[in-house]
């Protein structure tokens, strides 16, 4: 696979006169679990919005395997699965009723079968003819990651993933990324506030401040660049204060 | 993926029971329609009869029954003002369902992010309302068809099936006015109660105020269509006729009552006449609605109330 699955280049976001992102230049390898940490109001979320065509950037290029956002959606949408963050799928239908429709728009030939496998591949075959209405957070997170992954996207990505999970759940979700990037091969970008988890999946993170990148590399480098810190958390910390 | 978006959204009305009481609201307003024709006809041919007993004790001529006079599918002429008071206002309610879902849950991030294209999803959704009320209207149709055979004691005549037919096609143009602008008020809003109260507000106009302009501020043609009164001469009157054309609501009484036969007769040009304001808006708000929906940010929408 030639080239970056995923590279921001003097991206830029701007809603009316709050300029959110302020030219970041980003490249993320396949393969690659990459975290995207930031506080509230950073820019992670319109990132993901641009990286997933859902929005226009006003400034700078962006591109998902090779294709350009904006000139490509097409060909973008096609090879990316979306889990926004806090899923809300149509709760009087179910669970697979949901996935087949979504399999539909990405123009599965065969939606409901794709359906299936990828809750088996979730062990949540059975939530597949519960209504998504009458499901607890975690499930639902599951029938989430489950139309993310069903059309067998080359990269996936999870805005917030472990928002409303217990600790459960959490490590499922953890297991199941980690299952989706050895298994499959999806490389995966993650918005997340939840450190912990950052230091077991991703392999590489970036942190965004005030819609700027002051950070990017491999959890190894960060550990050694930064020996004094004792986890994840306080580096961030640190880095936020100091961005 | 019209047709996928189509028949997702009818499955989600369905399971909502939203789709059973939509066409329960349409079939009601025609039985009450057909019970009120019913009743008419009871009384009126009571009364006949009751004047043939007292004329007969006089040995006066008896005239001939009125009702045998008057046009059949006029019993049905209470479902224009049912679909024009009740009906409008659950086809804004089925136009802002359609979308709603999507834009306040969030969903529409989800759909977004596919190779879906934004006109794809609209025409998808209005051919999906359109399905709906023409399903809808055709349940109506079949319910006004036996009300008819019920009041009559027989089987309407083909050439009156043909034009309840037409009437139910006209209703469902004009309902398809009234779901558009449910979807275009959501939309444009942005928020799901100031998105429904707009719409409620644009009812309102499109049914009372302008046809009380239009009419002369004759109250009672907010209801039927009535023949213009003498003595509209003054400047005022002559405006507010010119403005006429602008009533959808009285274009679509006045086409109706040609159809059911209860107006005045009217020639084909006349009523092709009255036909195309309601076309007119029906496509201004099908632009529209590609045009916000195009333009609509999903990726923002997910707050809901």
């Amino acid at each position: 696979m030639g080239g970056p699955a995923i590279e921001l280049s003097g991206l830029q976001h701007r809603y009316d006169t709050d300029l959110v992102l302020r030219g970041i230049d980003l490249r993320i390898d396949h393969g690659e679990v990459f975290g995207f940490l930031g506080h509230n109001g950073a820019g992670k979320t319109t990132a993901v919005n641009i990286l997933t065509t859902l929005i226009t950037p006003t400034g700078g290029q962006a591109s998902v395997c090779g294709f350009d956002v904006v000139r490509q959606r097409r060909e973008v949408t096609e090879c990316i699965g979306y889990l926004p963050s806090e899923v809300r799928m149509y709760g009087h239908l179910t669970a697979l009723e949901n996935l087949e429709f979504f399999g539909r728009l990405s123009g599965l030939t065969k939606p409901r079968s794709a359906a299936k496998d990828a809750l088996a591949f979730l062990g949540a075959a059975d939530l597949g003819n519960s209504r998504v209405g009458s499901l607890s957070s975690g499930m639902r997170q599951r029938v989430g990651i489950a139309q993310a992954i069903a059309h067998s996207p080359r990269v996936l990505f999870l805005d917030e993933p472990t928002t409303g999970l217990d600790p459960l759940g959490v490590r499922q979700l953890r297991e199941t990324i980690l299952a989706l990037n050895q298994e499959r091969g999806m490389t995966v970008f993650m918005n997340t506030h939840l450190l912990s988890e950052v230091a077991k999946v991703c392999t590489t993170i970036g942190v965004l401040n005030r819609g700027e990148l002051i950070y990017k590399d491999t959890i190894e480098a960060t550990r050694e660049r930064f020996p004094d810190e004792a986890s994840l958390e306080d580096i961030y910390v640190r880095m936020s204060v100091v961005g | 993926m019209i047709g996928t978006v189509a028949v997702h959204q009818i499955r989600a009305l369905r399971r909502q029971r939203i789709l059973a009481e939509l066409v329960g609201s349409f079939v009601g307003i025609t039985v009450l329609a057909g019970v009120l024709g019913w009743a008419s006809h009871r009384t009126i041919i009571g009364v006949y009869e009751e004047s043939m007993r007292l004329l007969a004790t006089r040995n006066l001529a008896a005239p001939p029954n009125p009702f045998l006079l008057k046009p059949k599918l006029s019993q049905l002429s209470n479902v224009v003002i049912y679909i024009t008071l009740i009906g409008a206002l659950v086809a804004l309610l089925l136009g802002h369902l359609t979308v709603a879902e999507d834009d306040s849950t969030g969903i529409g991030r989800i759909i977004f992010s596919r190779a879906i294209r934004r006109g794809q999803y609209t025409l998808g959704k209005i051919v999906a309302s359109g399905g709906v009320l023409a399903g809808s209207m055709a349940a109506s149709f079949v319910v006004s068809v036996i009300a008819l055979w019920i009041v009559n004691s027989s089987v309407p005549a083909t050439r009156d099936l043909g034009r309840l037919g037409l009437f139910f096609g006209l209703s469902w143009l004009y309902l398809m006015v009234f779901t558009m602008v449910g979807m275009v008020t959501l939309l444009a809003t942005g928020r799901r109660s100031f998105g429904l109260l707009s719409a409620m507000g644009v009812w309102l106009i499109v049914t009372f105020a302008i046809p009380q302009f239009t009419s002369g501020l004759r109250p009672s043609q907010s209801l039927n269509p009535i023949v213009d009164p003498v003595s509209t001469s003054q400047a005022f009157f002559r405006l507010t006729r010119r403005a006429r054309p602008l009533s959808v609501a009285e274009q679509y009484k006045q086409l109706s009552a040609q159809i059911l036969h209860t107006g005045a007769p009217e020639s084909s040009s006349a009523a092709i006449g009255r036909l195309t304001p309601i076309l007119v808006a029906l496509g201004l708000l099908v632009v529209i609605t590609f045009a916000q929906v195009a333009r609509h940010d999903f990726s923002r929408s997910d707050s809901g109330e």
